[in-house]
């Protein structure tokens, strides 16, 4: 009781003190336990990723949008119209034999439009990308104009002459069904938007140069006609791809420019609808259900019982899924065609008909495309912003936001940590001589004194460690210019060599130039690796939600290689400026491997870099600027930490 | 940074930027972070335009900008990209005009001459909007001129400017007081040594007050001639300035707009006004605690206008973030400089991206691109709460390295 009594008594004026031992106690415990925490954040953001398709995670899909009332309608698609799509693959299939050219299918499809009584018309284009390289088509499009509104409004169904994805080469059967489907939707009514036809050709620039000219965005590299009819707003767009024979299931590609996906209320729409209305299951792109085919590439090697495991077969089945997702998505291309409505607010999808023996055809998908035709046509208001942002683990399944995001985010915020840590690290300097002693006359025991550490706090020069950041990203920038100038893919093997060369080389060089800092300041190298990573973090951050997949690339590829560029710890190792500069072989291996990283796929990824580039150019994909000024640049910050004597 | 090549160098690029046509430079003038609808550059040329065709330009509610400039633009100078140089490379003369007076080189120049100069041309916050062609750069260049003048004691000429100031724009009526301050005292830091406020007289305080009230007076009558005699410049420039009368409710940087977007129309005078007045609970705390040094008192009242402005443009952080550089002594006792630094990081590449999602790309809503301005608004906090207390830090001084450890430095 006195006890207590006392404790309640205890004087006021202390509650501030102990409040501000708490705080500097639990600052002390956090800086203590830094290695842990950032260790702890990045392998739990690891460890997430590796979970993201497991079936737990994902929820069933929904429509959210009340409106759409999918599969909701009686169809009235039937098998006259379907040999009507069978008359025009005849004559497309005659049109492909004799090598005929862009302009006369083009002619011949808007011949076959305007014959239908729609005002239909050819556009023109051609590109032309740096290397002088010219990508030129002709464009077939109509438009029907909607019999109960004003056509301020549109939906657009497109087909390209190119099918990228099928074994077969030519989209016909896409485009046959697209003219069927002009000439039976014309005899109804119900219409209330404008719906417009396009057949593009090529794969994806003539859709691009079409939707460019829709808008009235024509960039500078591109020379097009401009369009004869117009119509509205396009709200949604199906993109068909139908190759093969006949399909089993029909598969959905959703990826679209810079990681944009369509709004997910559309694929469930169709996925009901293909259920219910036309009795095909829907996929993912071109893969097929565990049960259906088991493809097992990644079980292949396992033992006998998690190749016979459902859940593993699952397992396998989601990855499978969300790895192709991430391919389209961290590259920033789009999947198909339909990726190019994007840039324009249109939500669009790709239906893939995936080649099978049967038992499916143009019948279906024909009543397929008109209850979603239907489902489009009913809504009245853009579909909700909050359906934008998932990943499809299968047809059926999804996760939403909150269940991937973090991952990435755990990761860019252990780096932070890291780096701020390092920063605080910086400021303070373990003096090695003794002190003057008169501020230690109340020292009883001068030994005692001694042997205790000396932190004293010291300069941080930021300037030089940031014009190396600037430097390095300039550079990037400067690099990204030449990989766009005409000469370099003309001798592309020489001229990525040399870039490599110097890209690597040239911050090495400059870095040693750089004046060895005053002991009492802090080294270079600590300041850089501290910048280096808060603006890496940032850059994770800032992506995962614009684009996930490239954050989580980001995360992965940047993660170990920037914790690990200086090889101390704040508490292990405070700073000991005779610790490393005898392992200067070891320094150069290691900045070659950083530079590898940052440049590397300069020389064995040509390709790529070939694609990119013409992505970049052609239809304005932000993928190979990032590589080259953001991405690398970083990574070769990390290699100038681990090559600075620290 | 030292060469006395470095300045010139930096001006000329600034001038060659006016001349040379850049790419990505003409959507800069649309875009939302850089300009505002009180300073964009499309409204200032179709209120020029209006003006010249003889109809009433602030009728109609497109155009904001005050009578003053566009008087200046229909008559003296065409609005051309070189004028926003100009200003910039004014503005930047005025702050290496600040510093030198505060750090008392009347001759010769002082080692960080470049360093205050670059700092004022290359910071993107207001690089940017001066590219955008906004005329907030005119602003905070009105605004480093009062404090260049009052700094340098002419009083008459700095109680001009500031009058200026306040018709350009409105909101900047919250650093009168410290400027009066300025005058009666000196620039010259006295951070580390607070006392109490130490001015000639009431009676020349007085003087100056009224000095700047018939300035103002006379601004106010000469607006209304160049605006045709009429009042309505007054509620389209000042009254909407402020927000205080049916806000324009077009998204920006600050933290204004979407509290209003989501409002009911029935609560909006009440927190219009809750808004408005919060501005000014500042001046008075501000003024007192930092009497000592007023030109410190208006750096902190920059700073809170860069946060808490309505309709903020990255100009106004911008000019803040520029003012740091003349208080080189408070440097040391910053507490979390890297954390603002971090928080501004953040926040600019958020606010374009986010913008583009719900504008351009139409995959999120208004809820994204006001989360990136809550950032900014963060940010903007940061630096002045860091700047605020590091100016009384300054006072206790660095304590020695043995004591240390016996005491405890606490914040109330």
């Amino acid at each position: 009781m006195e006890r207590i009594i006392a404790l309640l008594r205890r004087p006021r004026q202390n509650a501030n003190v102990a409040r501000l031992r708490r705080r500097k106690n639990a600052a002390e415990l956090v800086f203590r336990n830094l290695s842990k925490i950032t260790t702890a954040l990045v392998a739990v953001g690891y460890l997430w990723m590796i979970l993201i398709p497991i079936p737990p995670l994902s929820q069933p899909v929904y429509i959210d949008e009340n409106a759409l009332q999918p599969a909701q309608v009686n169809t009235n698609w039937n098998w006259q119209h379907v040999r009507q799509a069978d008359t025009y693959l005849n004559h497309l299939e005659g049109l492909r034999d004799r090598n005929a050219t862009s302009e006369q299918r083009a002619q011949f499809i808007r011949d076959e439009f305007t014959k239908l009584g729609l005002s239909a018309a050819t556009q023109n284009y051609t590109f032309t990308t740096s290397s002088g390289q010219r990508v030129s088509g002709v464009n077939a499009y109509a438009i029907m104009a909607s019999p109960r509104a004003s056509g301020s409004e549109a939906i657009v169904i497109s087909a390209s002459w190119l099918s990228e994805v099928g074994e077969e080469l030519y989209n016909l059967r896409g485009i046959s069904i697209v003219l069927a489907l002009a000439s039976f939707l014309k005899s109804y009514s119900l219409w209330a938007k404008d719906i417009v036809f396009v057949i593009g050709d090529n794969y994806f620039d003539g859709i691009h140069a079409w939707l460019n000219a829709y808008h009235g965005t024509i960039p500078p590299n591109l020379d097009t006609d401009l369009l004869e009819h117009t119509s509205g707003v396009i709200w949604n767009a199906l993109t068909i791809d139908y190759s093969g024979h006949s399909f089993s299931h029909l598969g959905v590609f959703f990826e679209g420019l810079n990681g944009r996906l369509s709004n997910q209320d559309l694929i469930n729409s169709v996925r009901l609808i293909s259920h219910y209305t036309g009795g095909v299951p829907l996929v993912l792109y071109d893969h097929l259900d565990a049960h259906d085919a088991p493809q097992s590439s990644l079980l292949a090697k396992a033992p006998e019982f998690m190749r016979r495991s459902p859940q593993f077969r699952e397992f396998e089945f989601r990855v499978r899924n969300v790895k192709r997702h991430v391919s389209y998505q961290a590259r920033g291309r789009p999947s198909g065609a339909h990726g190019l409505f994007h840039r324009f607010r249109i939500d669009a999808i790709t239906l893939y008909a995936v080649p099978a023996v049967g038992p499916h055809g143009f019948f279906a998908l024909g009543r397929i495309i008109e209850s979603t035709l239907r489902t489009s046509n009913n809504l009245l208001e853009r579909l909700h912003a909050s359906f934008f942002f998932y990943i499809l683990t299968s047809s059926g399944t999804f996760m939403k936001i909150g269940m991937f995001l973090p991952s990435a985010v755990l990761v860019g915020v252990g780096m932070m940590f890291w780096g701020l840590g390092t920063w605080v690290e910086a400021g303070w300097w373990k003096g090695t001589e003794r002190v003057s002693t008169d501020l230690d006359d109340k020292a009883k025991d001068p030994d005692v004194r001694r042997a205790r550490p000396r932190w004293r706090p010291r300069r941080r020069p930021v300037l030089p460690a940031l014009v190396v950041v600037l430097a390095t990203h300039a550079a990037g920038l400067l690099a990204f210019n030449l990989i766009t100038t005409p000469w370099f893919p003309q001798n592309q093997i020489t001229s990525s060599s040399i870039l490599f060369v110097v890209l690597s080389l040239l911050p090495a060089v400059l870095i040693t130039l750089a004046p060895s800092h005053p002991p009492e300041a802090a080294p270079i190298s600590m300041l850089l690796q501290s910048f280096n990573l808060c603006l890496a973090s940032t850059v994770i951050s800032i992506t995962s939600l614009l684009n996930f997949s490239l954050a989580a690339m980001l995360a992965i590829t940047l993660g170990i290689p920037l914790l690990r560029s200086r090889i101390s710890s704040p508490q292990q190792t405070p700073f000991q400026p005779l610790q490393s500069p005898s392992r200067t072989p070891a320094r150069l291996v290691a900045y070659a491997a950083y530079s590898m990283l940052a440049w590397g796929w300069l020389l064995f990824l040509p390709s790529e870099v070939e694609k990119a580039v013409w992505n970049w150019e052609v239809l304005g994909v932000w993928f190979a600027p990032f590589v080259c000024i953001v991405y690398a640049p970083l990574v070769l910050q990390a290699g100038l930490v681990r090559l600075c004597p620290s | 940074m030292e060469s006395s090549w470095f300045l010139p160098l930096l001006v000329s690029c600034r001038l060659l930027l006016a001349f040379t046509p850049i790419p990505f430079t003409s959507g800069l003038q649309y875009d939302h972070q850089l300009s505002s609808p009180l300073t964009s550059y499309s409204r200032l040329k179709e209120g020029l335009w209006l003006y010249r065709h003889d109809v009433d330009p602030y009728v109609g509610g497109v155009f904001r900008h005050s009578p003053l400039l566009l008087s200046l633009f229909s008559t003296v100078l065409p609005p051309l990209p070189v004028v926003w140089a100009m200003s910039d490379i004014t503005g930047a003369w005025a702050l290496l005009r600040i510093w030198r007076a505060r750090q008392r080189v009347r001759k010769g120049s002082s080692s960080r001459d470049s360093l205050v100069a670059a700092v004022y041309l290359l910071n993107p916050y207001l690089l940017l909007p001066s590219l955008a062609l906004s005329t907030s750069t005119f602003e905070n260049t009105v605004v480093l001129l009062t404090f260049m003048l009052a700094s340098e004691g002419k009083q008459s000429p700095a109680l001009l400017a500031l009058a200026l100031s306040t018709h350009l724009s409105i909101s900047t009526f919250i650093i009168v007081l410290p400027v009066l301050m300025l005058l009666l005292t000196s620039p010259v830091s006295q951070l580390a040594s607070p006392r109490p406020f130490v001015g000639t007289s009431v009676r020349s305080a007085g003087k100056y007050a009224s000095e700047f009230v018939a300035y103002w007076l006379v601004l106010f009558g000469a607006a209304s001639v160049m605006a045709g005699g009429r009042w309505g410049w007054v509620r389209e420039t000042w009254v909407q300035g402020l927000y205080l009368d049916s806000p324009g409710l077009d998204p920006n940087a600050g933290l204004w707009w979407y509290f209003f977007t989501e409002m009911f129309d029935h609560f909006r005078p009440f927190f219009l006004m809750v808004f408005s007045v919060h501005l000014m609970i500042y001046i008075l705390p501000i003024c007192i605690k930092f009497q000592h040094d007023p030109l410190y008192a208006s750096f902190l009242l920059v700073g809170i206008l860069g946060t808490f402005k309505a309709y903020l443009t990255l100009a106004d952080p911008g000019l803040f973030l520029s003012m740091f550089v003349l208080f080189p002594e408070v440097y040391p006792y910053l507490r979390h400089p890297i954390v603002t630094t971090l928080l501004h990081v953040h926040a600019s590449p958020l606010l374009p991206l986010f913008h583009a999602l719900w504008v351009t790309e139409g995959r999120g809503n208004a809820n994204f691109y006001y989360a990136a301005s809550l950032v900014m608004g963060v940010a903007g906090g940061a630096g002045v709460v860091d700047a605020c207390f590091a100016g009384m830090r300054i006072a206790i001084g660095d304590i020695a390295e043995g004591e240390r450890s016996k005491w405890e430095v606490m914040q109330e």
